[in-house]
């Protein structure tokens, strides 16, 4: 099939089988390879890709259902102010190593810390039974995560108060 | 540039819009025709040449209604949908937990209670023993007509030729006072993995604080959830105690047969289920402890 | 070397981190699609037999198909110490997975499509899947050729044979004499562990093009130039005419230190003349995944009652697979690993490597040692209670100190392992608070076992040649050209340029790391053995001395102030004790172009050689380790009797680094180190279907830790053992995996106060012990006692494998 597709704000057109994955016409097609292809089945969060304001697999999204939806990539995601802060503190934490799993990773902490503000360490790896990180242990992530947090709604007190 | 034909289109997605046009195109497209809900089971083994007949665009699908009788649940409504909308509602507890707990939070929010149910090849679904405990009737159309029928029913009618091209339309879960139910899973690691072993254990105390119309379902263990009618017999007129239901859960295991799968063996299975029934107990205790409430 | 300047930057933060978190970062795979043909593999699918017919013919006319290539295009041989291997199975298949056939279409599915249209007749032949089978008298061998196979890596006293890939041996001492003893007590431990495979996120990935008559390999590689090497013998090409490039990499693990799928894409590429990308599906990729081999080891030592080692011997099997690849040479490092840490009276080990029908294995973080230790430190507590003595004393007593000799007759320097031990105490001591009471884990472990442990281990740097290139550019910036790889370890973000930055006296910042790339630097081995900050670093210093040279003797001509009072600090060159005299490096450098022409440094490193005792090894390659490196673990588990689950509830590390020259990055590595240990030790179990495929086939079945299933590390790094390191230091990344299955295991043992002789500790497998239940286990293949080389326990020309031992035994 032909069709087109709204992602971060732009419409980009495709040309594949229904079936195909959303994250497979993003990488080979459109050229949005911020999603990564690691599994496949949505166990490892590497191509979690906003739907609607929701982080999905894109793996186990047709790229038929994803027509006529907003879709927000990680590209995108710096575009947005929470992505963006959850971005900075992992840098600033020295928290990345290869990278692959960052994007999945920070798809699902910027929902996180936009739908819990009082987000804690155990929320937080709750959050991430779908992100697999193969090099980092996962901590640094967790107290960045946690920090940005509490950065946030400490910021958002002295907005509320200014 | 990638030449035209090898684009060749393999499936058809279809988008109906009521329940009646779904089922009319799976009449139509017979045994080549498939249900696509959540996708999050059939996009891990695409079948070749499928029509897939897409529910994302059935309203009346995506419906929970909750009344001071039941709770009737549209088949597509997501686990994520599911476990908000149940938050905080005395007596589906373990439902909640069954919703909130499986798989992770990208693939819950796209699976589907209707996948869940008509999945017949996953064994280790969380809401099926959830529903069995819940005695929850499903609400079936054919091109024949509609139907309802208890999911127990529904679990082996789903694999008979009758089945084929049927759509689950909804779920209804009675909401009866008094009425507790609890759900616990077991997975290799903390979560994530499918599990090895579900339980789900419904029952009300009676007014002299005893268990009354108990069940208990089993899910993850054998290749299909089914209930433990000899554990629910034992159990019905005790005292909630988490003790007295391991001992009895483990004097009665025998009536499974442990699923033998690379991930664990046969015997594991079984040796955990007495324990994961004791922890479901411990949740009923705690909340008839509590009132009927989760501490 | 040990300049250790002040000014190193220690925090210097990784320069790929934003484009990392943005998506922005260009990985292989993310450059396989637009403008490049797709592979795709076509694999036998038994685990043994003859190859019949192969016809390709009809697959050629399949739309899309642009090249076609099969064992007739690629027949030669190559291998790490034997070259035993080729790309395609010819005549032969040796393991289910091994390739076939290879196409490229314009699309994958078009290759795929393709390969359903090879017309193939395979017989299939007995299979030996596991080694008790390979080793069973008269068992179907892997290589019938064995004898034929080019010996690559030579290695005094090496013995081979049948089944038996690789045999090495380690004798110090009379061991016979200690065993009969009376004074002694012997303990004797059996030990089996699984495969564990990598999962790095980034699967193994190359794309190939063909231009003018060279090949441009783009790959997901740790070692460029093995890829290089490799590529050109199995398709019989000069080297010269291979250029292998590097971008950033998903993760590797060991995973990528071998030269696997690129030739593929290379042949493909020469076929057509088109670019080739091959990027294997995660089921492929664990399908033919270089594994951390399964092995078995017996170990047995005679023990003083005072609690002296005075014998120890060990039989170490390792599985190698279909082709001895890796393994052949790891079976070197069990001296290092298994043999060390503790001073022996006399040692004698013996370390096979093995021929089975399965994937070929590979090299995987601290190859060898992390099964060598789990043994090493599970039998150290078995001694201890055998005769009576607190396990952390009998290692505080025994481990190797200043002037000991390991198993080889090395002479270790320095005290590191005994004061490490020491402060691992006094961690403990800090961090003892009674878990209890502190959160809402601790109701869910109330009826659970607890355990507690203590281990050590010994590894080492790999060091071995490497090169660099130094230019200093006429903007005062610098530029490191060299063949390592950023895999993630963040050796090419931080260590690396801070390093040479403190060498030239400019920030961090100004140096600019190349990405890899074999047409513009010299050799090196590639990025493993935790070498690179060691071996690149060393060469990087080497060459930062050469500009160092260059540019005081012109700063001095034009200065006139004697090069030896002058200095590189802060982007200037300057009198020393004159801060702010002289002239800056970039102006210094413009100049440059017109007098001396541009300044440029090339350094390179080699291992200088540490004595073994001579006659101590047989079938080595490595005698002696130039840089040891100590570790010191230590955890408290709970262990859930009804269902055999082990939560990790605290877990310390004491590492030896030399110098902490980024502790960020290597407290990094260290908490991501134990985590993938954690997974070896408790989660992650391959297994194989009878007919030889590994059972696992994503992430789904294959279980890595998951975020809530880990502990923060905490961690105290220890400095200042002796290291020829650049300013002392040692690698760090590959270590922190080394002993967490041993710590995991003794602790486990603890709680449950029985013997824990099998990794991985699953629920199901805990479960098992607990209940008594029978294991897999003890392997009974191993050789009994005592360990004797040139064993060779099967195939049916017995008398013709004693003969060619006797040729190939170059003692």
């Amino acid at each position: 099939m032909r069709g087109k597709l709204h992602i971060n704000g732009e419409w980009h057109s495709f040309h594949a089988d229904p079936a195909t994955p959303l994250h497979r016409v993003l990488r080979e097609q459109i050229g949005l390879t911020g999603a990564k292809d690691v599994c496949g089945e949505g166990f490892c969060g590497a191509c979690l890709v906003e739907v609607e304001g929701e982080p999905v697999a894109a793996c186990l999204l047709p790229v038929a259902l994803a027509e006529c939806t907003q879709i927000v990539t990680i590209e995108g995601l710096y575009h947005d102010p929470v992505g963006r802060r959850v971005m900075a503190a992992l840098e600033a934490e020295d928290a990345v190593q290869c990278g692959m799993c960052f994007p999945g990773m920070v798809m699902t902490l910027t929902h996180l810390l936009k739908t819990d503000p009082t987000t804690d360490r155990e929320k937080v790896k709750h959050a991430l039974v779908g992100n697999i990180c193969r090099c980092t242990g996962y901590e640094r992530i967790v107290s960045t995560a946690c920090r940005a947090a509490k950065a946030m709604a400490e910021a958002d007190v002295r907005e509320e108060t200014a | 540039m990638i030449p035209a034909e090898a684009l060749e289109q393999q499936t058809d997605f279809h988008h109906p819009v009521t329940v009646q046009e779904a089922v009319r195109l799976l009449a139509k497209l017979g045994t080549n025709a498939i249900v696509f809900a959540g996708g999050t089971w059939l996009m891990r083994a695409p079948a070749p040449s499928r029509h897939y007949v897409s529910l994302g665009r059935v309203a009346a699908l995506r419906q929970l209604v909750i009344t001071p009788e039941t709770v009737r649940i549209g088949a597509a409504v997501t686990h994520d949908k599911l476990a908000a909308e149940l938050q905080g509602l005395p007596g589906l507890e373990g439902l909640a937990v069954a919703a909130k707990r499986a798989a992770n939070p990208a693939i819950r929010r796209r699976a589907t209670v209707g996948g869940n149910l008509c999945t017949k090849e996953f064994p280790a679904a969380d809401l099926v023993p959830a529903l069995l405990a819940a005695e929850a009737m499903v609400k079936v159309v054919t091109p024949e007509g509609q139907a309802n029928q208890s999911l127990l029913a529904y679990l082996d009618w789903r694999r008979e030729a009758a089945a084929q091209n049927h759509l689950l339309v909804s779920v209804e879960v009675p909401q009866r006072a008094g009425r507790l139910l609890a759900h616990a899973r077991l997975t290799l690691r903390r979560a994530g993995d499918y599990p090895v072993a579900l339980i789900s254990l419904s029952a009300r105390p009676d007014a002299k604080n005893q268990l009354a119309d108990v069940v208990v379902a089993v899910g993850a263990v054998e290749d299909q959830a089914r209930r433990w009618p000899g554990l629910e017999q034992r159990l019905t007129g005790a005292t909630a105690d988490k003790a007295f239901a391991v001992k009895m859960a483990q004097e009665l295991v025998a009536d499974f047969r442990g699923r033998e799968g690379p991930e664990v063996p046969d015997w594991y299975r079984l040796h955990v289920l007495p324990e994961l029934l004791g922890r479901a107990m411990a949740q009923l205790q705690e909340r008839l402890a509590n009132g009927g409430r989760a501490a | 070397m040990n300049l250790r300047p002040s000014l190193a930057s220690t925090a210097f933060a990784r320069r790929d981190a934003s484009d990392k978190l943005r998506g922005r970062t260009c990985f292989t795979v993310d450059q396989a699609y637009q403008g490049h043909l797709q592979a795709y593999l076509l694999r036998a699918d038994v685990a043994s037999g003859e190859i019949l017919r192969l016809n390709v013919s009809a697959a050629r006319q399949m739309p899309g198909v642009r090249a076609i290539v099969t064992a007739a295009d690629a027949p030669y041989q190559f291998g790490i110490g034997v070259a035993d291997q080729r790309l395609f199975a010819t005549g032969r298949v040796r393991y289910k997975g091994e390739p076939l056939v290879a196409i490229a279409a314009d699309t994958l599915e078009q290759a795929k499509a393709a390969a359903g249209a090879v017309e193939i007749d395979i017989r299939p032949l007995p299979a030996v899947i596991d080694m008790a089978a390979a080793l069973t008298e008269g068992a179907p061998l892997v290589h019938p050729d064995w004898d034929g196979h080019e010996v690559v890596l030579e290695a005094r006293g090496a013995r081979r044979g049948g089944n038996l890939a690789w045999e090495s041996l380690v004798r110090r001492g009379d061991v016979d004499a200690a065993f009969a003893r009376p004074d002694v007590t012997i303990v004797e431990s059996s030990f089996a562990v699984g495969r564990q495979i990598h999962m790095q996120l980034e699967p193994r990935s190359a794309i190939a093009s063909y231009i003018d008559g060279r090949l441009h390999l783009v790959a997901s590689t740790q070692a460029p130039w093995t890829v290089k090497n490799v590529t050109a013998r199995a398709l019989g090409l000069p080297a010269s005419r291979v250029r292998v490039t590097a971008p950033a990499v998903g993760g590797g693990f060991g995973a990528k230190y071998g030269c696997t799928i690129e030739p593929y894409a290379a042949a493909l590429a020469m076929a057509c003349g088109k670019s080739v990308a091959i990027v294997p599906s995660r089921a492929e990729e664990m399908l033919s995944c270089p594994c951390r081999e399964n092995a078995d080891i017996q170990i047995r030592s005679a023990v003083t009652a005072d609690g002296h080692i005075v014998g120890r011997e060990a039989v170490v099997l390792m599985d190698c697979g279909a082709y001895g690849g890796e393994q052949i040479y790891l079976t070197t490092m069990t001296a290092h690993t298994l043999g060390s840490a503790y001073r022996l009276g006399s040692v004698r080990l013996v370390s096979r490597a093995v021929y089975t029908n399965t994937a070929p294995n590979g090299a995987f973080r601290a190859c060898n040692g992390v099964y060598n230790i789990f043994a090493l430190e599970s039998h150290t507590d078995e001694i201890c209670q055998a005769i009576g003595m607190d396990s952390f004393e009998f290692r505080r007593r025994n481990v190797l100190g200043d002037g000991d000799l390991g198993s080889t007759g090395q002479v270790f320097q320095g005290d590191v392992l005994g004061p490490m031990l020491d402060k691992m105490a006094l961690l403990r001591a800090k961090d003892d608070s009674p878990l209890s009471g502190k959160s809402s884990a601790d109701a869910r472990h109330e009826g659970w076992l607890r355990g507690r442990a203590t281990t050590v281990g010994t590894w080492f740097v790999f060091v071995g040649p490497s090169a660099a290139t130094v230019n200093l550019n006429p903007d005062g910036s610098a530029t490191l050209v060299t063949a390592g790889v950023e895999i993630g370890q963040g050796t090419m973000m931080q260590s690396l340029p801070q390093i040479v930055a403190a060498e030239l006296g400019i920030a961090p910042a100004e140096v600019v790391v190349h990405q890899a790339d074999t047409d513009a630097v010299g050799f090196d081995v590639g990025v493993g053995g935790g070498r690179t900050t060691v071996s690149l670093g060393a060469a990087a210093v080497a060459a930062c001395a050469e500009i160092r040279q260059k540019v005081t003797d012109l700063a001095s001509r034009l200065m006139q102030v004697p090069s030896s009072k002058l200095i590189l600090t802060q982007g200037r060159v300057e009198r020393q004790g004159h801060p702010g005299s002289g002239m800056t490096l970039a102006s210094l450098a413009q100049e440059a172009l017109q007098i001396t022409g541009p300044i440029s440094g090339n350094g390179s490193f080699t291992r200088p050689g540490v004595a073994a005792l001579e006659g101590c090894t047989s079938g080595h390659f490595l005698e002696a380790v130039d840089i040891p490196v100590f570790a010191v673990h230590d955890c408290e588990v709970a262990v859930d009797p009804a269902t055999g689950h082990v939560e990790v509830l605290r877990y310390h590390v004491v590492q030896d680094v030399g110098y902490a020259l980024n502790p960020s990055a290597i407290e990094g590595q260290i908490q991501g180190g134990v985590v993938q240990g954690l997974g070896y030790a408790l989660h992650e179990e391959v297994t194989f279907t009878s007919d030889g495929a590994i059972c696992q086939n994503g992430f789904g079945s294959y279980r890595v830790p998951l975020a809530q299933d880990v502990i923060p590390v905490v961690i105290e790094l220890h400095e200042g053992a002796p290291s020829i390191g650049p300013w002392g230091t040692k690698g760090a990344g590959e270590v922190p995996i080394l002993n967490v299955g041993a710590t995991i295991a003794c602790a486990v043992s603890q709680a449950a106060g029985l013997r824990v002789q099998q990794l991985p500790l699953t629920p199901p497998h805990v479960l098992a012990i607990l209940q008594g239940r029978k294991l897999p286990l003890p392997p009974d293949h191993v050789q009994a006692w005592p360990a004797r080389p040139g064993f060779i326990p099967h195939t049916t020309k017995s008398a013709k494998v004693a003969d060619n031992l006797k040729g190939k035994d170059r003692s």
